[in-house]
């Protein structure tokens, strides 16, 4: 057992030396950002805040267009409807007392307590450290209990086989999805597809716990809400205006 | 505890064969031109290295990446494939077809991989 | 009076036709197996709004009869009762072919069946699922131990010990089973703590409901002596259970109904517009409740095996139908998801299962699978005793 471990230090190692000797004498450069080749923290929590009243129904539909155009979702040919993926779709609700109309978009919620997470029998469905949701589909098994718990209805499970995945977004028949929050571009310094489609204030993507982001400071200052705030799930996308 | 059982079994099967690899290995385009123009050496830090070891190097990278957000590209399923694909017509070839890169050792050793599944087989969108 | 084993001969036409049936059968569902594994699920009834569907309804009916069918065993062992303990041995074996036939309906449905290993190697301890896993797995050894205790005769000081742990065991399994359910917060329909108490009892009357057709079956078919002692108080220990389960029905919807926020749910299955209400009266009720007990009770059919047979089929339909209402209906109402708030558009519209062949026939395969192991085993191992007629059993039972 440890000769092995040994070994395989060893050969750790020796990657690791002479990996700094390929990067300078060979042609390709490994460009490297500081935030690309360090774990993620749980100092940083990546949330949303949507604001219905600044959104047209256009703005969500863009929305969604681009996040089928970044992830590549939406084009099955054979799924059904309700088959195909909805990584985020738009919904329309009324209220029941006094009538008004309010449309949002919905997606994964990024839970703090995520009821998918607690239930995945592999480990498949989890949390990074920086408060994003995933799905590990290296260990999904589509048993679908992630989509029988999830309170927002938000994930979905290939029904089909695939090609021509984007190089990002590597996806395929018999496991289940979900928004990344576009963790491709987050974890090289960008921001989610949906919410750069937007140019108002709709949409602000960012850290919720740094009091300099402009996510917290709009946060301290409006009202804003939690779908199912009553299952206190403690979700990352905020909603105000409805 | 699964990493070591990989391991081991990489070495074992491969230290049967891996002397007698194929020397006519289709490369792929771009690798085969940086070998030829002799630059090949720096980036697999040895033949015999990448050739018993690359599962275990792509799993780690995977988990790195995935939990934790690490995307540099040393030890990218991306840049293998970027790297290793031929062209045919104009056309990408996909990597795990027969008789390209990442498919036919798998064959001689009688593996098949899931990874190309989900996992994009040709460079980048389009040509 | 000892009880002498014997396997049976096996040998007659009837024996290989129904081996062959099961077989043509079983070869039907690996055809349905391979047809959507090949396509994707997009080949079945199922979608993104309908996650379970027909698999797992057959998965589930036939997990939770398992458990139920050791229950005669543990009548036996545990509770010292002489009567059954000829049964035991039967009771096991019935026990551990029905969570085959499940547990391999459950895995072929999965989107990945190809990574079973990583469900075995990968476990999540805060998933009641992995927890189930581990459950089905030990129920296997458990019960494996149990009948070998049972057949070593130096060994058979250890059954009353291997009975209790079995007995415990399988009684922490249903809850299990049950307790899927109980954790899925955000859906009205399952959330209910009731979920995992009525499911020890649905598993007590459909594991005896398959045990007593079993049971029927074989001794009739080998033309071995089968007395009324036994099969009456089968009978009557059915027609409780089947009672039980009307009450925790009762209560679970009634319960259910008074919370205002699961009226909704409750009026949708219990007086909706859609095929849930109907299954739910008239399947589930009338034909799976009120009529076997009616073909149990009824003084006039007392002690007549046909009746009784039909009880019991109609016990397992009756148990089909519950476990789909339970499950395609629980999940054909939309979650609450904005409380005070009517969905317009995106969500929330009573979705439409329609369940494909490919699907059915892979639920019912997991039946044949269990008949035809319960078939082959009878054959190769001696579980059944050579008669079980009235003087052998209870040599105080009195006939009419
Ligand atoms: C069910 C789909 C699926 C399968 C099958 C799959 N992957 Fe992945 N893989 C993903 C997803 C999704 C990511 C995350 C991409 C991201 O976040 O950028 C990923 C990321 C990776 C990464 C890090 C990103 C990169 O390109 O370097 C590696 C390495 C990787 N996978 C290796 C593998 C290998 C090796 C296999 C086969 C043994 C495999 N994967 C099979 C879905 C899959
Ligand atoms: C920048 C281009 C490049 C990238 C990226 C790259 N390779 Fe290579 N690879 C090469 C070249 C060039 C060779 C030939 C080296 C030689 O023969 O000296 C090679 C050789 C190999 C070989 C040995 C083939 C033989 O001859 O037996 C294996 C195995 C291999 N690469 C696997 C991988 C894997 C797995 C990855 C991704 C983690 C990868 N490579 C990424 C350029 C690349
Ligand atoms: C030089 C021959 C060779 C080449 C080229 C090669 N492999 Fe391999 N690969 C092997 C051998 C040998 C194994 C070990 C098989 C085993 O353990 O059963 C293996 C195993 C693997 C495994 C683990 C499979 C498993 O089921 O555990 C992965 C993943 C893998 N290779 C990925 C790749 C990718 C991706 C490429 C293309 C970039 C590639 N390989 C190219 C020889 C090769």
């Amino acid at each position: 057992m440890s000769k092995k471990l040994n070994r395989r230090d060893f050969i750790k190692s020796t990657t690791a030396v002479t990996a700094g000797v390929a990067t300078i004498s060979s042609g390709i450069t490994l460009t490297t950002f500081a935030a690309e080749d360090s774990p993620v923290t749980n100092e940083k929590r990546w949330g949303m805040l949507i604001d219905t009243n600044k959104l047209t129904e256009s703005n969500i539909d863009d929305m969604v267009n681009v996040c089928q155009e970044e992830n590549g979702w939406g084009s099955e040919t054979h799924s059904t409807g309700a088959q195909k993926p909805d990584w985020i779709k738009k919904v329309k609700v009324r209220d029941k007392t006094t009538g008004k109309i309010d449309m949002l978009p919905m997606m994964c919620q990024h839970c703090e307590q995520p009821p998918c997470v607690d239930v995945c029998p592999t480990n498949a469905s989890m949390k990074r450290e920086d408060g994003v949701v995933l799905v590990d589909k290296h260990l999904c098994i589509g048993c679908r209990y992630c989509m029988m718990a999830c309170p927002y209805g938000s994930r979905s499970f290939v029904h089909e086989d695939l090609s021509n995945q984007k190089e990002h977004m590597p996806r395929g028949k018999g496991t289940v999805e979900s928004c990344t929050l576009c963790v491709h571009r987050v974890d090289k310094g960008g921001i989610p597809a949906c919410a750069e489609a937007v140019s108002s204030d709709g949409v602000i993507f960012g850290d919720l716990y740094d009091a300099n982001s402009k996510i917290n400071q709009t946060l301290k200052k409006i009202q804003s809400t939690q779908i199912r705030a009553d299952l206190n799930l403690n979700t990352g996308i905020r909603y105000s205006g409805i | 505890m699964k990493r070591l059982l990989i391991v081991f079994l990489a070495l074992t099967v491969t230290s049967v064969f891996a002397y007698g690899v194929d020397k006519h290995i289709n490369l792929g385009d771009r690798a085969t031109e940086l070998k030829n123009e002799g630059k090949s050496r720096g980036i697999h830090p040895s033949l015999s290295e990448i050739r018993k070891m690359h599962p275990e190097f792509l799993l780690h990278k995977r988990d790195k990446t995935v939990h934790q957000g690490i995307r540099t590209r040393r030890n990218s399923l991306k840049e293998c494939v970027d790297c290793h694909s031929t062209t045919k017509n104009d056309e990408y070839v996909p990597i795990n077809a027969p008789e390209q890169f990442c498919s036919t050792c798998h064959q001689k050793v009688g593996t098949s991989l899931d990874c190309f599944s989900c996992h994009r087989t040709t460079p980048k969108e389009d040509l | 009076m000892n009880i002498r084993y014997q396997q049976i001969k096996g040998r007659s036409l009837g024996f290989y036709a129904l081996i062959a049936g099961l077989g043509i059968f079983i070869l039907a569902t690996l055809g349905s197996v391979y047809f959507i594994e090949h396509h994707g699920h997009y080949v079945t009834g199922m979608s993104n709004r309908f996650v379970w569907g027909m698999p797992h309804v057959f998965a589930l009916f036939l997990i939770i009869s398992a458990s139920g069918a050791l229950n005669v065993a543990s009548i036996a062992s545990v509770f010292q009762k002489k009567l059954y303990k000829p049964l035991s041995r039967l009771s096991g074996l019935v026990s551990l072919a029905l969570l085959m036939g499940g547990l391999m309906v459950l895995v072929l449905d999965l989107g990945r069946p190809d990574r079973l290993i990583v469900a075995m190697t990968e476990y999540n301890f805060k998933s009641i699922f992995a927890w189930n896993i581990i459950l089905y797995n030990g129920f296997f050894v458990v019960v494996a131990v149990y009948l070998w205790m049972m057949f070593e005769r130096r060994l058979n000081k250890f059954t009353f010990k291997a009975g209790l742990i079995a007995f415990t065991w399988r009684l922490i399994l249903t809850t299990g089973t049950g307790s899927i359910f109980g954790f899925l917060v955000a859906r009205q329909a399952y959330d209910a703590v009731i979920m995992a108490p009525m499911f020890i009892i649905m598993s007590f009357a459909f594991g005896l409901a398959f045990f007593i057709l079993i049971l029927m079956a074989s001794y009739k078919w080998s033309e071995r002596p089968l007395g009324d002692a036994i099969v009456n108080r089968l009978g009557n220990l059915l027609g409780v259970f089947v009672a039980a389960v009307m009450y925790f029905v009762a209560v679970k919807h009634l319960g259910s109904m008074y919370l205002a926020e699961n009226a909704g749910i409750e009026n949708f299955i219990l007086f909706g517009e859609h095929i849930y209400t109907p299954l739910f009266w008239y399947a589930q009720i009338i034909l799976g409740g009120l009529i076997p007990m009616a073909l149990i009770y009824h003084p006039a059919l007392r002690g007549n095996r046909s009746t009784l047979g039909l009880a019991s089929l109609l016990v397992l339909i009756g148990g089909v139908v519950q476990l789909y209402v339970i499950i395609i209906g629980g999940q054909a109402y939309p979650m609450e998801m904005f409380p005070g708030k009517e969905i317009l558009e995106g969500y929330g519209d009573i979705a439409a299962y329609s369940p494909s062949l490919a699907e059915i026939v892979l639920g019912i395969g997991g039946v044949a699978v269990a008949l035809i192991a319960v078939t082959f085993l009878v054959k190769f191992l001696p579980f059944l005793p050579e008669s079980l007629a009235d003087e052998i059993s209870d040599p105080h039972y009195k006939t009419k």
